[in-house]
C-alpha cells in the first residue's frame, strides 16, 4: 500500500496499538498479578512488591504440575498418533487415485467440525463398556478428531508438490520404495510435519471438553484444573494467575519460537512459505 | 550385457489404452531410438522397461528374463528423466552418488568419491559439486542427471527426451557431444525424443511411435528412405514431405503419374512399376521430399508449372510453398531468393526419389532404388 | 547378437508389431499380491481409524430413537419421540436462535476486525513486524482459560477492567451475570481468542499476492478502496473462504466459554445447542433426549460446510487463473 499520507499513517498505526493492546493487555496483566502476593491483591493495582509466593504454593502441592504432565502426555500421544496414520493417508491421497477419494478426503477434514459435544454423548457410554473413560489412551484415540485432520490435510500439499519423477529416480537409483518415503518424502515434507504438527499440538493441548467430560480424576488436565478456579469461591487470584500463567507458557513459548511454520500451516498450505 | 525385448506390451491408465501391443527387440549395446510426438506413448515405454509401471498386457525381457514383475531397483537401469528429477534436498555430489549409496548398488566411500568425481569431470561439472540444484541452470541440471547416470553400470540407459527442455543452441552443442559419448558408451542404450534430427543423427535404429502404437522400426535410413507409412514419412523431414493423390496411366508403353493434372511428366521407374501393378489399384498417394523437387523461374516442356504461393525466410535457407493444381507444396529454396507471390514457377519432380503409398491404408509400396533396404546378414 | 527371425528382404517393412497378430503368446506372469496391495496398505490405517471414529456416530443416531437414560439400566426404543419431542419444544428453538447469534456475532466481528488489522500489519515498519509476532499469542491460549483471564480481568474485587471502569462511573457491569451483557462477555472472550486466526490467514494472503496488478493499478490511478474491493478482495477470497469456514464451523459448536462463564445462564440465556445438549445428558441424565439436539447440529454444519469448501475449491482456483 503506496500510502504515504501522514495522517493516515499515524491512524493506522493508534488502530494497530489500540487492538495489540486489546490484545496482549490481558496476558500481560495476568503476568503481572501472578507475581501479587495474596495480602497486596485488592489495595495495589500496578505498583507492587512482586514475589514468587504463588508459584511456590503452587510447585510445592504437586497437584498442578501432575495436572501440567498429563497434558504433556495425551497431547505428544495425540499428535504422535496422528503422525502415524496421517502421514501415510496424506501420501495415499496425494499419490494415488481412486473412487471416492476426494469424499475421502472431505470425510478427513470433517472431523475438525464435528461438534464435540456430539462424540462426546456416545462416547461416554462406550469408553464406559469398553474401559477407556477416564484413561490417557480414550483422550488420545479421541483427540485424533482434532489432530489427524491438521495434519492430513497440510501434509497432503507438500507432498502433492514433490514430483512422482523424484520418487520414480530413487527407485531406480536403487531404493526400495519404503526407502525412498524416508530418504526423499520425509526430508521434503519436513517444514510441513512441524508446521501441522505444532498446530495440531497446540489445538489438542487447549482441549477442555473432551476432558472434561471423557475424563474423571484420572486423568485431570490443566484446561480442566482451571475450572476449579473459575466455579470455586477461592481469594487465590495470585494462584489462579500463576496457574494460568503455567499453563499458557508452553504453547506461548512454541508460538515464539515457530513463527514461521505457524503461519504456513495456518494457511493450510494455500500459501506458500 | 542385454538385450531388451518387449513383446505385445499394453498399458492402459483406467480406461485410456496407451501403449497397444508395441512389440520391439533391442539388440545388446544398441542405440535405440524411440520417436513420436507428444502423447504417443514414450515415457509410458520407458517406464515400463524401468518397472516403474507395470504393463496390462504382454511380456518385457532383459536377456530373455521376463522381468515384469520385478521392482524397478532391481533391474539394474539407469534413467535420465525429462525434467532431469533431480533430489532437491542433496548437493550435486550427493545427486551423482545417491545410486551408488543404495542399498543395492553400494559402492564404498572411497569408490565413490573417484566416480563422482570422475563422472563430473567428463560432463564439466566438478566445479559445482557443492550445490544444490536449484543453484544449477537448466543445462547444468540436465548434465547431474547424466551423471547420475553415467556413474553406474546398468544393463541399459534410458533417457527421456534429456535435450528437450535445453535451449536451441545448447541442445546443438549437447547433441554433438552425445554422439561422442554414444560411442564410448559400451551399453544398450534407449533414447526417447521427438526430435527426428537426434532421432537421425544418434541412433542405430529408430522405433517410431504414434498414439500407442509402433509404426516402424528400422535403422536410420531405412526410415527416412522407405518410411512404412505416411506418418513415418511426414515425422522425418523439415519441411515436410509432399504427399499427394495421382491416378496411374498407362502411356505409350510405360507407367505414368497423372499428377497434379499433368500426365506427362511423371514416368514411373521400371522396378516401381512392377511393384505397383503387383500391388494393385489405380490411384497411388506419392511422395516427395522438398529437397528432391528442383525449380526455376524460367520453364521448360518438362516441367510442371506452379504459381507462388508464399515464402518463408529461415536463417540461411527458407521454404518456399507453391501452388498447382489447388495443392500447396513445399520446397526448399535459398534465403535471398526474390520470389513474390502469384509469380509463376515450374517444378522438376525427381521420380528416382519418389515414395509411393497406398491410397487407402497410407502404408510403404515401392521406391525406386536401393536405398534404405534392410541389410541381409 | 540376432534379433528376432529376419525379415523377407522383399517387404520394404518388417515392424513386428504387425508381423504376426495371432502367435503363441508368452503367459503374462501375474503382478506380486504386495505390489498390487500396497495403496490399501498405506491408507488402511487412516480408514480403520475413520471407521472407529464413525462408530460414535451411528451409536448416536441408534440412542437418539431410544429413551436411554443414565438413571437406569433398562431402555427401549421409541423411535421418534425424542425427536418430536425436542422439535415441538419452544427451548430447543431458542438454543438454535442462540447458537446463531453467538456464529453470527462471533464469526462477523472476528472476519471484519481480523481483515482491517491484517491491512495494518502488511506494513513493513518495525511496529508492524513486531507486532506480527505477538499479536497472535491470543489464539495460542485455551478458550477456557481465557474466560478464566477475562473472569478476573473483570473481577469487582481484584479485576484491572472493573476497576478502569469504575473510575469512569459505571460501576456493576454485570458481563456474564446479566441477561442483556451475557452475550456481549461471551462474544467477546471468543473474538479476543480467535481474531488472531483471521489476521494470520489474511496476513498471508496479501503477503503472497503478486506486485504487479497493483503497481498497474496504481499507475491507473484507483483509490485504495477501488483497489482493495476489485484487486485484493478476489485475489485473498480463498484464503477468507478458509477462515471463514473454520470460524463459522467451530464456534457454531463452541461450548467451552459459555460452559465456563456461565453455565448457559443466567436462565437459559446462553443455552446453546451444545450447552442444552449437555445439560439433557449430564443433569437431568437423558441421553436418548440429549442427542437429537446435537445430531442436528451436526446435519446442518455438515451441509454447510459442504458447500463452503465446494464455493472455497471454485475460488481458488479462479484466484490462481487471475
Amino acid at each position: 500500500m503506496g500510502n504515504t499520507n501522514p495522517i493516515a499513517k499515524i491512524l493506522k498505526n493508534s488502530a494497530l496499538l489500540l487492538y495489540a493492546l486489546f490484545a496482549l493487555f490481558p496476558l500481560f496483566w495476568m503476568l503481572l498479578i501472578s507475581f501479587k502476593h495474596d495480602r497486596e491483591m485488592f489495595n495495589t493495582i500496578f505498583v507492587f512488591n512482586p514475589t514468587l509466593e504463588n508459584y511456590r504454593v503452587l510447585f510445592s502441592t504437586g497437584e498442578y504440575i501432575g495436572y501440567f504432565m498429563n497434558n504433556v502426555f495425551v497431547s505428544v500421544g495425540a499428535v504422535l498418533l496422528s503422525l502415524a496414520v496421517g502421514v501415510p493417508a496424506a501420501y495415499a491421497l496425494a499419490r494415488f487415485d481412486f473412487r471416492g477419494k476426494e469424499d475421502l478426503a472431505f470425510t478427513f477434514l470433517s472431523f475438525r467440525f464435528a461438534p464435540e459435544m456430539l462424540v462426546i454423548l456416545p462416547l461416554f457410554l462406550i469408553y464406559q463398556k469398553i474401559g477407556l473413560y477416564d484413561t490417557a489412551f480414550g483422550l488420545i484415540w479421541v483427540f485424533q478428531l482434532i489432530s489427524l485432520p491438521f495434519i492430513i490435510w497440510i501434509l497432503r500439499g507438500y507432498f502433492e508438490d514433490i514430483s512422482p519423477e523424484i520418487e520414480h529416480a530413487a527407485r531406480v537409483d536403487g531404493y526400495s520404495w519404503w526407502r525412498v518415503f524416508l530418504k526423499i518424502n520425509m526430508p521434503l515434507i519436513k517444514p510441513g510435519m512441524v508446521a501441522a504438527a505444532l498446530l495440531s499440538f497446540i489445538f489438542v493441548w487447549n482441549n477442555f471438553t473432551f476432558t472434561l467430560l471423557l475424563a474423571g480424576q484420572g486423568v485431570v488436565t490443566t484446561t480442566v484444573a482451571s475450572l476449579k478456579y473459575i466455579s470455586s469461591d477461592t481469594v487465590h487470584y495470585g494462584q489462579m494467575a500463576a496457574a494460568v500463567t503455567i499453563a499458557a507458557l508452553p504453547e506461548v513459548l512454541l508460538a515464539l519460537l515457530i513463527q514461521k511454520h505457524l503461519v504456513r500451516g495456518l494457511s493450510m498450505g494455500a500459501v506458500k512459505g | 550385457m542385454a538385450d531388451i525385448a518387449l513383446k505385445q506390451v499394453t498399458k492402459k491408465f483406467k480406461k485410456n489404452t496407451v501403449l497397444s501391443g508395441v512389440s520391439i527387440d533391442i539388440k545388446d549395446k544398441e542405440f535405440f531410438v524411440i520417436f513420436g510426438p507428444a502423447g504417443a506413448g514414450k515415457t509410458t515405454l520407458l517406464n515400463l522397461i524401468a518397472g516403474i509401471l507395470v504393463p496390462e498386457e504382454g511380456v518385457i525381457t532383459i536377456n530373455g528374463n521376463v522381468i515384469n514383475s520385478l521392482e524397478p531397483e532391481h533391474r539394474n537401469v539407469a534413467m535420465v528423466f525429462e525434467n532431469y528429477a533431480l533430489y532437491p534436498h542433496l548437493t550435486v555430489f550427493e545427486n551423482i552418488a545417491s545410486p551408488l549409496r543404495s542399498p543395492k548398488y553400494r559402492q564404498p566411500e572411497g569408490k565413490i568419491r573417484d566416480e563422482v568425481e570422475r563422472v563430473a569431470k567428463i560432463l564439466r561439472i566438478d566445479w559445482l559439486l557443492q550445490r544444490l540444484p536449484s543453484e544449477l541452470s537448466n543445462g547444468q541440471r540436465q548434465r547431474v542427471s547424466l551423471g547420475r547416470a553415467l556413474v553406474r553400470n546398468p544393463e541399459v540407459f534410458l533417457m527421456d527426451e534429456p535435450l528437450t527442455h535445453l535451449d536451441a543452441k545448447l541442445r546443438h552443442q549437447m547433441r554433438a557431444e552425445f554422439k561422442e559419448m554414444q560411442a564410448n558408451l559400451n551399453t544398450t542404450t534407449i533414447y526417447v525424443t521427438h526430435d527426428y534430427l537426434e532421432a537421425l543423427s544418434l541412433a542405430d535404429r529408430i522405433a517410431v511411435l504414434n498414439q500407442g502404437r509402433i509404426e516402424q522400426i528400422g535403422t536410420p535410413d531405412e526410415i527416412y528412405y522407405r518410411p512404412a507409412t505416411e506418418f513415418v514419412a511426414e515425422a522425418f523431414g523439415e519441411p515436410e514431405i509432399n504427399i499427394l493423390t495421382a491416378d496411374l496411366v498407362s502411356k505409350d508403353g510405360s507407367m505414368h503419374l497423372n499428377l497434379l493434372g499433368d500426365s506427362d511428366h511423371f514416368a514411373v521407374p521400371g522396378r516401381v512399376r512392377q511393384a505397383l501393378e503387383e500391388h494393385g489399384g489405380d490411384t497411388v498417394r506419392a511422395g516427395f521430399r522438398p529437397k528432391d523437387i528442383k525449380y526455376n523461374f524460367t520453364g521448360d516442356s518438362s516441367m510442371l508449372r506452379a504459381t507462388v504461393y508464399s515464402f518463408e525466410p529461415l536463417g540461411a535457407k527458407a521454404i518456399l510453398t507453391v501452388q498447382a493444381d489447388g495443392q500447396l507444396i513445399r520446397l526448399i529454396a535459398a534465403a535471398d531468393l526474390d520470389a513474390k507471390p502469384d509469380q509463376p514457377i515450374y517444378l522438376k519432380f525427381n521420380m528416382e526419389e519418389a515414395i509411393f503409398f497406398d491410397s487407402g491404408t497410407g502404408r510403404f509400396i515401392a521406391r525406386a532404388g536401393e536405398k534404405g533396404v534392410r541389410s541381409v546378414g | 547378437m540376432s534379433s528376432i527371425g529376419r525379415p523377407d528382404p522383399s517387404v520394404p517393412f518388417a515392424d513386428l508389431a504387425n508381423a504376426s497378430p495371432n502367435r503363441n503368446m508368452d503367459k503374462i506372469p501375474p503382478i506380486p499380491f504386495m505390489r498390487k496391495a500396497r495403496p490399501y496398505l498405506i491408507l488402511a490405517p487412516a480408514l480403520l481409524l475413520t471407521i472407529g471414529i464413525l462408530i460414535p456416530f451411528f451409536i448416536s443416531i441408534y440412542y437418539s430413537l431410544t429413551n436411554y437414560s443414565f438413571k437406569y439400566k433398562d431402555y427401549s426404543f421409541v423411535g421418534l419421540e425424542n425427536w418430536t419431542k425436542m422439535l415441538t419444544d419452544p427451548s430447543f428453538w431458542h438454543s438454535v436462535w442462540v447458537t446463531l447469534q453467538y456464529a453470527f456475532f462471533s464469526t462477523g466481528t472476528e472476519m471484519l476486525l481480523g481483515i482491517g488489522v491484517a491491512l495494518m500489519l502488511n506494513q513493513d515498519t518495525r511496529l508492524a513486524k513486531a507486532l506480527r509476532i505477538v499479536l497472535i499469542f491470543p489464539l495460542m491460549i485455551a478458550p477456557v482459560i481465557a474466560t478464566l483471564i477475562w473472569q478476573l480481568m473483570t473481577n469487582n474485587s481484584v479485576g484491572v477492567i472493573a476497576h478502569a471502569l469504575r473510575s469512569i462511573g459505571i460501576n456493576n457491569f454485570l458481563w456474564g451475570a446479566a441477561p442483556k451483557t451475557a452475550m456481549f462477555s461471551v462474544v467477546l472472550i471468543d473474538v479476543w481468542v480467535n481474531t488472531p486466526f483471521v489476521i494470520v490467514l489474511v496476513l498471508a494472503g496479501l503477503r503472497s499476492l503478486p506486485k504487479a496488478p497493483f503497481e498497474s493499478a496504481m499507475v491507473d490511478g484507483g483509490s485504495a478502496w477501488f483497489t482493495f474491493k476489485t484487486l485484493t478482495l478476489p485475489m485473498i477470497k480463498p484464503l477468507l473462504l478458509i477462515a471463514l469456514l473454520f470460524r463459522v464451523m467451530i464456534s457454531l459448536q463452541e461450548f467451552s466459554i459459555i460452559f465456563a462463564l456461565t453455565r448457559g445462564g443466567p436462565g437459559d440465556t446462553l443455552m446453546s445447542l451444545p450447552l442444552t445438549a449437555y445439560n439433557e445428558a449430564f443433569t437431568y441424565k437423558e441421553l436418548g433426549a440429549a442427542l437429537p439436539y446435537m445430531l442436528i447440529l451436526w446435519v446442518f454444519i455438515y451441509i454447510l460446510s459442504y458447500y463452503l469448501i465446494r464455493y472455497w475449491s471454485r475460488a481458488q482456483k479462479n484466484a490462481s487463473g487471475s
